[in-house]
C-alpha cells in the first residue's frame, strides 16, 4: 500500500531580482524585476509503508518545497498529492496528526525546557491523554537513550542529543509518516552513526515510513534502500540504492603506488583521475576493459600496493548531478 | 576617513530599498504632530497669546523640529544592535578589522538614516505649512545654521545611544536604560521648550543633552539669532568630543573584559 | 467540538506559561523589564503636570480623568502585549516562513502563532494599570469594570495587531504599515478625545478603534452606560471575527502563493 502518492507535481515562484549598483537600487524602486524559478516541475513518486525514502538533490533543487507540499504547508500548482489517502491542500489539520517532521535546522523544541516538559508539550499538542504520553515516552525514551538527560533543559544538551530529542517529540503521536530534513546536519561522525543506528531501530519497531533529506550520503546509504533524486525541480533518478550502485559497478576505481612511472595516456576506457608520478589513480570502465586488462597496463612487477574500489556513492550522485547539468 | 564614507555610502544604498517604508513611517510622525497641533490648538483659546515666550506657530514648529530629529533616527533599533553585537559577542569579529568600532557604528548608523532625515524633513515643513500656513523667518544664514546645528544633534544623539548600547558590556542588557534615556528625552526634550520647566531645573535641562540634541537647533529654527546660534553649535562641538570620547572609554574598557573572559 | 476547544485552550495556556518561564531565567532581566516599564509610563505625568499647568481642563479631562486614561491604556496594551505579543510580530513570522512550524500543528495556527511569546515588559504595563486605578481611588464595581475593559481592550487591541499583520500575506512590506498602524493606537490613546474634532473623531470610533478601546471606557468608569457597555461588546466579537477571517484569507494565500523570497 503506498502511503505517499505524488502525481505531476508543479510549482513556480516569482523571484524579485535587483541590478547592482546606486542606479539599480533606484530602479527596482520604481520597476521591480521578476524572474520565474520552476521549483518543482512535473514530479511523480510514490512511498510504500514502511519504506525509508532517501529524497536528494543539490541546494536550490527542489526538496524543501516539495516537503512543503507533501505536509499541507504550501499549495501545489497543479499535480496532486495523496498522504495516506488524504488531501494536505484540504485536510492540513487531519493530516497533521498522523505525520510527523524533524526539521535539523529549525529547532521545535523550547530550549529552557527539559526533554521531558517538551515531550509532554507535544503530547498536548496532538491531544494524547496524560498516562499516554507518559507511556510514550518512556517507551520513545528507552528507544532512543535518552534516559541520561531526559530532565536537563534543552540548551545545555549537545547537538547530537537535542536531535534525538527532536526526532522523540516528532514521535510522540504515533506518526504513520516521519519527515526528516537534513537530520544529522552540523553532527560529528560518531553522533550521526548513532542516529542513524536509532532512526533504524524505531523505523523497524514502529514501522514508520521515513521520508528523508540529506546531503549526508552516509545517511542515505545506510539508511534508505531507495533513492528519489531531484535537480532543476524535475525528478532525475527514481531507483533502489542497489540498481543506483550497480549502474555504476562498471566503473572501478584503481589506486596504485608504483615503483616505476606508466603512462596510461589514451589508452581506450582508462581515464585518469590523479597521476603524481609514482601514485596514480584511475577510474577503469570495464564494459571496454577488463581489470586484468588495466592491470596488464601497470604491470605487476611494478606495483607496490594496490586497492580497487567501486566507485563512492558521493561521487556517482555528484556524476548525476553534473550530468543533468550538461 | 574614506572607509567610513564607503561604508556611509553602503548603508545609504541599502536603505533605498527601503524608501516604501519610511514613507509609511512617516505617517506614525504626523500622527504624533496632528495630535499636538490639535492639543495645542485646544491649549492656545488665542493664536496670538504667548504661553511662556512662544505663540502657537512657533510651539507646533519647535515640537516638528525636535520630532524630526528624534524621529529619523531610530534609535531603538540602533541601540538593541548594538546590544546584541555586544551579547552575541558578534563585536569581537570587528576586533580583527581595521577600523575602529565607534566609527563603523556611527558611519553606518548615519548612512542607513540619511534618506529617512532627508524625507521627514521635507515633508514634516509640508505639515507644519498645511497646518499653520506660515514658515518662521528664514533665512540664508538661518538655514546654514540650523543645518549644521541639526546634523549635529543627530552625531551627538547618534554617539550617545551607541554609548548607551555599550553599557551591555556591563550588564546584561542596556535596553531599559535605553527607554528611560528615550523617555527623557522624549517627554522632557521634544515636547516642551525649556522655558516650560520650574525655574529651579531650567539650568540642568540646559547643561543636559537636551540641550544640544533638542532645544538648540529647534529654538534657532523657531527663533533665529546668528550669534546664539554660534554659542549652540560650539556647545554642541565641545559635547561630541566629550561623548566621543566616553564612548572611546567604554568600549576599550568592554573589549578588554571580552579578551579576559574569552569572548 | 468541546474537547477540541479544551485541548486547545490547554495548548495556548502552556504556550504562554513556557514562555514566560523563559522570561523569568534571568530574574534581574525580568524585574528591571517590568519596573523601567512603570517608570516609563509614569515618566509621561511630567507632560500632563506642565500642561494642567496651563490650563484647568484638557480636551474635558481632569487631571484625575487622565490618568485613569493612562491606566487604561497602559492596561489594554499590557493585557494584549502580554499574552499576544507574537501578534505584533505576525508580519515577520508571516515573511521569515516561520508559519511553517504551526502549519504541521493540528491547532490553530493563528492562536499557536500568537501566543508563542510573552513580553515581560508588559507586565509592567499591567502593574502600572493597577496603580492608576488606585491614583484614581476607583470604588470596587469601578475596580472588577475597569479590570473587564483591560481584558476588553487588550483582544480588541490584538485583532487589530492581527488584521494589520495579516496584510503581510499580500503586501511585501506590510510590518511597517502594522508598526505604523499599531503605533498610532498608542499615540492616541492617551490624549484625551476632547482634543480631536470633526472627521478625526469619527475614525477614532470606528477604524482606528481608540474610542472602544480608551474613551468609551473612561466614560463609563465615569458614569455606567448598558447601550455603551454592549456596544463595546459587540465591536470586540466583530473585531475578533473579522481577524480571524482575514488571517485565514492569507493563510489559503500564503500556501497557494507564488511570490516568496526565502521560499525555494
Amino acid at each position: 500500500m503506498s502511503v505517499i502518492e505524488v502525481k505531476n507535481l508543479c510549482k513556480t515562484f516569482r523571484v524579485k531580482k535587483k541590478e547592482k549598483g546606486l542606479k539599480g537600487s533606484f530602479k527596482s524602486l520604481w520597476q521591480p524585476n521578476y524572474k520565474k524559478v520552476e521549483a518543482v516541475q512535473n514530479i511523480s513518486f510514490e512511498v510504500e509503508k514502511g519504506e525509508m525514502i532517501a529524497f536528494i538533490g543539490p541546494n536550490g533543487a527542489g526538496k524543501s518545497t516539495t516537503i512543503k507540499m507533501l505536509t499541507g504547508i504550501l499549495y501545489p500548482d497543479s499535480g496532486s498529492v495523496s498522504i495516506l489517502g488524504l488531501d494536505p491542500k484540504k485536510d492540513r489539520k487531519k493530516l497533521a496528526y498522523e505525520i510527523g517532521t524533524v526539521f535539523g535546522q529549525k529547532e521545535q523544541l523550547w530550549t529552557h525546557l527539559t526533554p521531558y516538559d517538551n515531550f509532554k508539550f507535544f503530547g498536548a499538542i496532538y491531544d494524547i491523554p496524560e498516562k499516554a504520553v507518559e507511556k510514550k515516552i518512556e517507551e520513545l525514551g528507552t528507544l532512543f537513550e535518552l534516559e541520561q538527560f531526559i530532565n536537563t533543559p534543552v540548551r545545555n544538551l549537545s547537538l547530537g542529543e537535542r536531535i534525538r530529542c527532536e526526532i522523540v517529540a516528532s514521535l510522540i503521536h504515533n506518526p504513520k509518516i516521519l519527515f526528516l530534513d537534513e537530520p544529522t546536519i552540523g553532527l560529528d561522525p560518531v553522533v550521526k552513526e548513532n542516529i542513524r543506528a536509532l532512526i533504524k531501530r524505531m523505523n523497524k519497531e514502529y514501522k514508520t515510513t521515513v521520508f528523508l533529506t540529506s546531503h549526508d550520503v552516509g545517511d542515505i546509504e545506510k539508511l534508505c534502500k531507495r533513492v528519489v533524486i531531484v535537480n532543476h525541480g524535475k525528478l532525475v533518478l527514481d531507483d533502489s540504492m542497489e540498481n543506483l550502485k550497480y549502474h555504476y559497478l562498471n566503473k572501478k576505481i584503481v589506486e596504485a603506488k608504483m615503483k616505476e612511472k606508466v603512462n596510461l595516456e589514451g589508452e581506450d576506457g582508462i581515464s585518469i583521475l590523479k597521476d603524481k608520478g609514482y601514485n596514480l589513480k584511475i577510474e577503469v570502465d570495464t564494459k571496454k576493459k577488463t581489470v586484468a586488462d588495466a592491470l596488464k597496463l601497470l604491470n605487476p612487477d611494478n606495483i607496490v600496493d594496490i586497492n580497487i574500489s567501486n566507485m563512492p556513492l558521493e561521487d556517482i550522485i555528484s556524476t548525476i548531478y553534473q550530468g543533468e547539468d550538461k | 576617513m574614506r572607509k567610513y564614507l564607503f561604508i556611509l555610502k553602503s548603508e545609504f544604498m541599502s536603505s533605498l530599498q527601503y524608501v516604501f517604508n519610511i514613507l509609511f513611517g512617516f505617517i506614525g510622525y504626523a500622527v504624533i504632530l496632528f495630535v499636538f497641533f490639535q492639543l495645542w490648538q485646544y491649549l492656545y483659546s488665542d493664536p496670538n497669546e504667548l504661553i511662556n515666550g512662544y505663540t502657537m506657530n512657533e510651539m507646533v514648529w519647535y515640537i516638528i523640529v525636535t520630532e524630526i530629529l528624534w524621529s529619523s533616527l531610530g534609535g531603538r533599533k540602533f541601540c538593541t544592535k548594538i546590544c546584541n553585537d555586544i551579547k552575541s559577542g558578534n563585536i569581537a569579529y570587528n576586533l580583527c578589522k581595521p577600523y575602529s568600532y565607534i566609527g563603523y557604528a556611527l558611519s553606518s548608523h548615519l548612512g542607513s538614516i540619511i534618506i529617512k532625515t532627508v524625507i521627514y524633513i521635507l515633508l514634516g515643513m509640508v505639515m507644519g505649512f498645511i497646518f499653520l500656513g506660515e514658515f518662521p523667518a528664514i533665512s540664508i544664514s538661518s538655514i546654514i545654521v540650523v543645518s549644521i546645528s541639526s546634523l549635529l544633534a543627530l552625531v551627538i544623539s547618534t554617539l550617545l545611544i551607541l554609548m548607551i548600547g555599550l553599557f551591555s558590556f556591563k550588564i546584561e542588557d542596556a535596553q531599559p536604560f535605553y527607554w528611560l534615556y528615550s523617555k527623557f528625552i522624549l517627554i522632557i526634550g521634544t515636547l516642551f521648550p525649556i522655558e516650560f520647566f520650574p525655574e529651579i531645573v531650567r539650568p540642568i535641562l540646559g547643561y543636559s543633552p537636551i540641550f544640544a540634541i533638542c532645544y538648540g537647533p529647534a529654538k534657532l529654527f523657531v527663533h533665529f539669532d546668528f550669534f546664539y546660534g554660534l554659542q549652540v553649535i560650539g556647545i554642541q562641538i565641545l559635547y561630541l568630543i566629550i561623548v566621543y570620547f566616553l564612548c572611546l572609554c567604554l568600549y576599550k574598557k568592554g573589549v578588554k573584559k571580552l579578551n579576559v573572559n574569552g569572548g | 467540538m468541546l474537547t477540541a476547544v479544551k485541548n486547545q485552550g490547554k495548548v495556548t495556556l502552556l504556550n504562554i506559561k513556557y514562555a514566560l518561564m523563559r522570561e523569568m531565567l534571568n530574574k534581574t532581566t525580568f524585574i528591571t523589564n517590568i519596573v523601567f516599564m512603570i517608570l516609563n509610563n509614569a515618566s509621561f505625568i511630567i507632560q500632563w503636570i506642565i500642561l494642567y499647568s496651563i490650563k484647568d481642563s484638557v480636551g474635558g479631562y481632569t487631571f484625575k480623568e487622565v490618568m485613569l486614561l493612562w491606566g487604561i491604556a497602559a492596561g489594554t496594551y499590557g493585557v494584549s502585549h502580554f499574552f499576544f505579543e507574537k501578534a505584533y510580530f505576525l508580519s515577520d513570522t508571516i515573511t521569515e516562513g516561520k508559519l511553517d512550524v504551526f502549519l504541521v500543528q493540528p491547532k490553530n495556527v493563528l492562536l499557536s502563532a500568537i501566543t508563542s511569546d510573552v513580553k515581560t515588559s508588559a507586565l509592567g504595563d499591567m502593574l502600572y494599570g493597577l496603580i492608576m486605578c488606585l491614583v484614581a481611588n476607583l470604588t470596587l464595581l469601578q475596580l472588577f469594570l475597569f479590570l473587564f475593559f483591560c481584558i476588553m481592550g487588550g483582544i480588541i487591541l490584538t485583532s487589530f495587531a492581527v488584521i494589520l499583520g495579516s496584510l503581510s500575506f499580500w503586501i511585501q512590506k506590510a510590518d511597517m504599515v502594522a508598526e505604523t498602524g499599531n503605533g498610532l493606537m498608542t499615540n492616541f490613546a492617551t490624549y484625551p478625545d476632547g482634543i480631536f474634532k470633526g472627521a478625526v473623531k469619527v475614525l477614532l470610533f470606528t477604524i482606528v478603534p481608540v474610542g472602544m478601546v480608551n474613551y468609551i471606557p473612561i466614560k463609563l468608569l465615569v458614569s455606567f452606560r448598558l447601550d455603551l457597555f454592549l456596544g463595546i461588546i459587540l465591536f470586540m466579537i466583530l473585531g475578533i471575527i473579522i481577524a480571524y477571517f482575514i488571517f485565514y484569507r492569507g493563510l489559503k494565500r500564503y500556501s497557494s502563493s507564488n511570490l516568496m523570497n526565502a521560499r525555494i
